[in-house]
């Protein structure tokens, strides 16, 4: 036995330890090295012959071998750590040959040498005899390196054996060595072995090795209590199991195998290296479990998500970890979204955590974190809005009496929509600072974004003005800042009566002068009329009127009508159409008469006061208007004049809304009986008067001729009537 | 003013029937309403236009509901400012329903009911369907009917229900009448199978009806022509009867012959002038250059063909015509 001079100071960190490594060193502690570190960088070594080149790893793969080494009376030197790091070309070039050596000799071909592979009494199994020699060389280890062998050969007499190696073999069962109970390492690397059997007798065994086999299931480790490394990488094991009870296990190496996903983990009280490189893991469980795990390797596998690993960061052991080859590492929060959730870690994918990175993890965190605060508020809004919308939508409905027909289309919308409006009940949402910039500062914010109350709903959403619900109208009073309104080119009107918002237009023309793009959507437009009253506005491009709730998309005639009427905008769209010249020509064709009608052969009065409405009409507004903003009234002049100027034989036809008309029947019904009476009263005087003058004429000729009979008879007596005369100028003096 | 009937009445009564008291009142009425325009440019001018404007029958062009039925003569002209506003609708080929009529006749008459416009659906679609699509001319004769004469259609229709029901309306109606030769009516039950009402029985009726009732009704002889061709009709076979009649277009004067529906020379010329100003339209906008400048509002349609109705009749007939046929084929 060759004296081992080991140093291990216990519960100092792994890292620290020293190791004496004799030049001698025997194999086992080189190839342990090799590949229960099967951490390969995958650049180097494709299937995991790798020895860790950080020098940490690699001492503390030693420690967790030491007891082995202390057993097999290995040296090791700490010097050696870097040297190990490439264990093949270095530290293990001088073993290995020894041990070829001993390897050719203990060939079952080679017979006469040191041992002797012969087969005797058990009529399939070879029976393997060493010389005393050899026994007394090596007493406690036997090496069956590359022999070809196919079973286990019987190993007679070797009880006292410690170290077995069966590496490169062709063996399919594990057997004929239960007699060896005092084996504290078996090397089975590179073998064909399916099943991991015939082992409950080895209690004592600390190392076992089974790399690159066959196995498909870990089973049959129940006895081996005091195993300290299990490598069984390079096997087809879809599951971990069975392990539970390996409470002194510290290295665990499960790379190339065929796992999905990672738990049963609990009672590895010990376990401090945790091998799953190259499986097709998607989550990690169990994980906080392990109390002494420290390494945890988890590349090339199929992590995407940190919620998946989540555990690791309830894990207050581990240092070390890596996730490179999967599809988490790709993404760009990866590496902070790690180091802030494991701020434990010391060394991530190989390399040194620095305080750095971890301060700028957390910050990015942080930012994260405020995004993601936004971003629920935002989505906070939006279901908000959603909510607002289908309550506008349901009171909407209600006032249409269309409740019954509703059911089908918006169901779903409705139905998961909460039934108590108590919860959006006057609330009135105020948000987006980044909607800034406005002249008037407080009042201005909270109206610019988004304010959401119960019954309608008033957004801004680019160049886009929504209103939702006839209360939005009243929006349009507010003090919009010059940015918002001048930003604003498209107007959208869902769930408004169209006469409603015909009332706003002169409003809508001053403070948003750049839209262009009007969108109307269960509006309750139903007559080509209805059209007119958008003549008064200032410019408009496209027109784009929903079939939903606005029944006079229906007509055939409703565009060509809209063309005509608004010939003046020279829309570029409706309904999202282009409009060629074909459909103005159309348009023209139709409708040209009517308005040649209504401009020629209207009687002047009547054309004065159908323009006349309109234009009181604006006056009223500039009156409401006034004291604010002079210029804009007289701009707002001209403007009218230029509108009256620009299609005289259209400006007649016009659209006054609903009430409007009936207020206005109502007065022509007054003035109508007033007229009336006045008229009763004209007429039956001036039929007075002719019947008077017919009764005058039917008298007359008879009067006439009593008259004149009257002054003949008078003046008969001319003496008489003389002396009458006279007396009469006498006494009227 | 000096026709004999005159003398008959007094006055004032006289004048009521003749309208002159609405034409007064309403000429009045538009005075008061817009009092500081007119009195800018003349009363006299005014009550010149106005009464011109009632002759060339322009007065009822966006006028009120209540003053546009006032009238025979005001719903004459409306009839025949619809048929000219909208016959190039009409000359387009557009089968429109019955809503999107009354959308036109709305954008005349803003106030327009929607149960006119409906009665006169029922009569071109025999009373079902009613969202079907009706050719310009099958509607406007329809419309023409019913809007003229309804009163007298209400009458008819109350007739008709109760001729149906096996009463005899006269009876109802005018009780002092003749009515014991009305007794022997079929059963009920009989009358419902053969569908509709005796064509004579509901003749004499509405002869008497005619008689006595106060609003227009259409020349009693051609109401007599119409019936006496058949001798079962329903209600909606009558009033499709009437629509179609020639002659019953004809004595109400507002609207031409069938067969020159489409045709409208001076307006037709007009829309021309019209199309050569579409903006964008470079072609033809150079080539007629005292069109481009905006209409002027021309003085009064002298010559606007009013009493000439009837006149181009021969001209055209057989161009517009086609188009007529195919219009009644897609009914």
């Amino acid at each position: 036995m060759i004296p081992g001079k080991y140093r291990s100071v216990s519960g100092r960190a792994a890292n620290n330890v020293e190791f004496k490594l004799n030049k001698e060193t025997p194999s086992f502690s080189g190839r342990l090295l090799q590949h229960d570190l099967e951490r390969n960088y995958s650049s180097r070594q494709g299937d995991g012959r790798v020895i860790s080149p950080s020098p940490r790893n690699k001492s503390s793969c030693i420690s967790s071998t030491t007891n082995v080494t202390e057993l097999c009376g290995l040296e090791m030197k700490t010097a050696m750590s870097s040297l190990s790091a490439f264990g093949d070309s270095s530290m293990q070039t001088p073993s290995k040959s020894r041990i070829r050596q001993g390897c050719h000799s203990a060939g079952p071909n080679v017979s006469g040498d040191h041992i002797t592979l012969a087969s005797s009494s058990m009529p399939s199994f070879p029976i393997l005899q060493r010389s005393s020699e050899e026994k007394i060389l090596y007493s406690d280890r036997l090496t069956l390196e590359r022999q070809k062998l196919t079973v286990c050969p019987i190993i007679d007499g070797e009880e006292h054996l410690r170290l077995l190696n069966f590496q490169h073999n062709f063996i399919t069962r594990i057997q004929n060595i239960s007699n060896l109970q005092r084996l504290i390492f078996l090397d089975l690397y590179d073998n064909q072995i399916e099943e991991i059997s015939g082992l409950s007798t080895l209690r004592s065994l600390r190392v076992l090795l089974l790399g690159k086999n066959r196995i498909k299931k870990i089973s049959n480790l129940e006895n081996l209590k005091s195993l300290d490394v299990l490598d069984l990488h390079g096997n087809q094991i879809t599951k971990i199991e069975n392990v539970s009870h390996l409470c002194d296990l510290r290295v665990l190496n499960l790379a190339r195998n065929l796992l999905s996903h990672v738990d049963n983990l609990n009672g590895l009280d010990s376990l401090t290296e945790l091998n799953l490189r190259h499986n097709q893991i998607t989550f990690v469980r169990d994980v906080d479990n392990l109390p002494c795990l420290q390494r945890l390797f988890l590349s090339f596998n199929n992590i995407s998500t940190f919620e998946s690993v989540c555990c690791l960061a309830d894990s207050s052991s581990l240092s070390d970890i890596t996730f490179d080859g999967n599809p988490i590492a790709q993404e760009s929060w990866y590496k902070h979204t790690v180091l802030q959730n494991m701020t434990q870690l010391r060394q991530l994918d190989m390399k040194r955590v620095t305080e750095e990175e971890r301060r700028m993890a957390s910050v990015v965190a942080k930012k994260e974190e405020e995004k993601k605060r936004e971003s629920h508020k935002q989505s906070l809004l939006k279901e908000k809005k959603r909510l607002t919308i289908n309550n506008v939508a349901r009171q909407w409905d209600l006032q249409q009496h269309r409740i019954s027909s509703i059911a089908p289309n918006q169901d779903g919308k409705v139905s998961d929509c909460p039934q108590d409006p108590s919860q959006l009940r006057g609330s009135t949402v105020s948000a987006f600072p980044e909607e800034t910039g406005s002249l008037d500062s407080g009042l201005t914010s909270a109206l610019q974004g988004l304010s959401v109350t119960d019954t309608h709903l008033v957004e801004v959403d680019g160049d886009t003005l929504s209103l939702y619900g006839s209360g939005a109208l009243e929006s349009l009073d507010r003090n919009w800042s010059v940015q918002t309104a001048g930003m604003v080119t498209t107007v959208s009107f869902t769930f408004i009566e169209f006469d409603e918002i015909v009332q706003v237009l002169p409003k809508l023309k001053i403070k948003f002068p750049n839209s262009l793009h009007l969108k109307f959507k269960e509006t309750n437009l139903v007559m080509l009329q209805q059209f007119n009253a958008l003549a008064q506005l200032r410019r408009v491009d496209q027109l784009t009127v929903d079939p939903q709730g606005n029944p006079v998309v229906n007509f055939t005639l409703w565009k060509y009508y809209v063309l005509f009427r608004l010939s003046h905008f020279s829309m570029q769209k409706i309904n999202g159409t282009e409009v060629t010249q074909n459909d103005m020509i159309m348009a023209e064709r139709l409708f040209g008469i009517l308005a040649h009608v209504a401009s020629s052969e209207l009687p002047q009065y009547r054309l004065i006061s159908i323009l006349g409405d309109a234009r009181k009409k604006q006056f009223r507004y500039l009156l409401e208007t006034k004291g604010k903003k002079p210029g804009l009234v007289n701009e707002e002049n001209s403007d009218s004049k230029r509108l009256v100027g620009e299609n005289t034989n259209r400006a007649t036809l016009n659209y006054t809304t609903r009430d409007f008309y009936n207020a206005r029947l109502e007065e022509i019904k007054e003035k109508k009986k007033f007229c009336k009476m006045y008229m009763e009263d004209l007429v039956k005087e001036a039929t007075e008067i002719n019947m008077k003058n017919e009764a005058l004429q039917k008298l007359w000729p008879q009067m006439f001729i009593e008259l004149v009979r009257d002054a003949v008879i008078e003046i008969r007596n001319k003496s008489s009537y003389m002396k009458l005369c006279l007396q009469q100028i006498t006494d009227q003096k | 003013m000096l026709s004999p009937e005159r003398l008959a009445l007094p006055d004032y009564e006289y004048l009521a029937q003749r309208h002159v008291l609405t034409y007064m009142e309403d000429a009045v009425c538009q005075l008061l309403e817009n009092k500081e325009d007119i009195s800018q440019y003349g009363i006299a001018r005014f009550f010149t236009e106005y009464f011109n404007s009632v002759c060339q029958g322009t007065h009822i062009l966006f006028r009120e509901f209540s003053f546009i039925q006032a009238t025979p003569h005001n719903r004459a002209s409306f009839l025949r400012a619809f048929w000219k506003c909208f016959r190039t609708v009409g000359k387009n080929g557009d089968l429109l329903t019955m809503r999107e009529y009354h959308c036109l006749l709305q954008l005349l008459c803003p106030d327009f009911p929607l149960e006119l416009t409906q009665k006169a659906a029922r009569i071109v679609l025999m009373d079902d369907a009613m969202d079907c699509l009706m050719s310009f001319s099958d509607f406007l004769f329809a419309f023409q009917i019913q809007f003229y004469y309804s009163e007298f259609l209400e009458s008819v229709a109350a007739i008709y229900q109760d001729l149906l029901a096996g009463k005899n309306p006269n009876t109802v109606i005018v009780p002092t009448s003749s009515s014991g030769q009305h007794r022997q009516r079929p059963p009920l039950g009989e009358a419902s199978m053969l569908e509709g009402v005796e064509a004579s029985l509901f003749s004499q009726c509405l002869e008497n009806l005619c008689d006595r009732h106060k609003y227009s009704c259409p020349p009693p002889a051609l109401v007599k022509e119409v019936l006496s061709n058949v001798q079962r009709l329903t209600f909606y076979g009558f009033l499709v009867a009437l629509s179609k009649h020639h002659g019953i277009n004809q004595a109400l004067g507002a609207l031409p012959d069938k067969g020159d529906l489409m045709h409208d020379p001076a307006m037709d010329e007009e829309l021309e002038r019209l199309l050569a100003q579409v903006p964008g339209l470079v072609n033809s906008a150079p080539a007629n250059p005292e069109a481009s400048c905006l209409p002027s509002r021309t003085p009064p349609r002298v010559g606007s063909p009013w009493r000439p109705l009837h006149h181009a009749r021969k001209v055209d007939a057989e161009s517009d015509g086609s188009t007529e046929e195919t219009d009644e084929s897609e009914t």
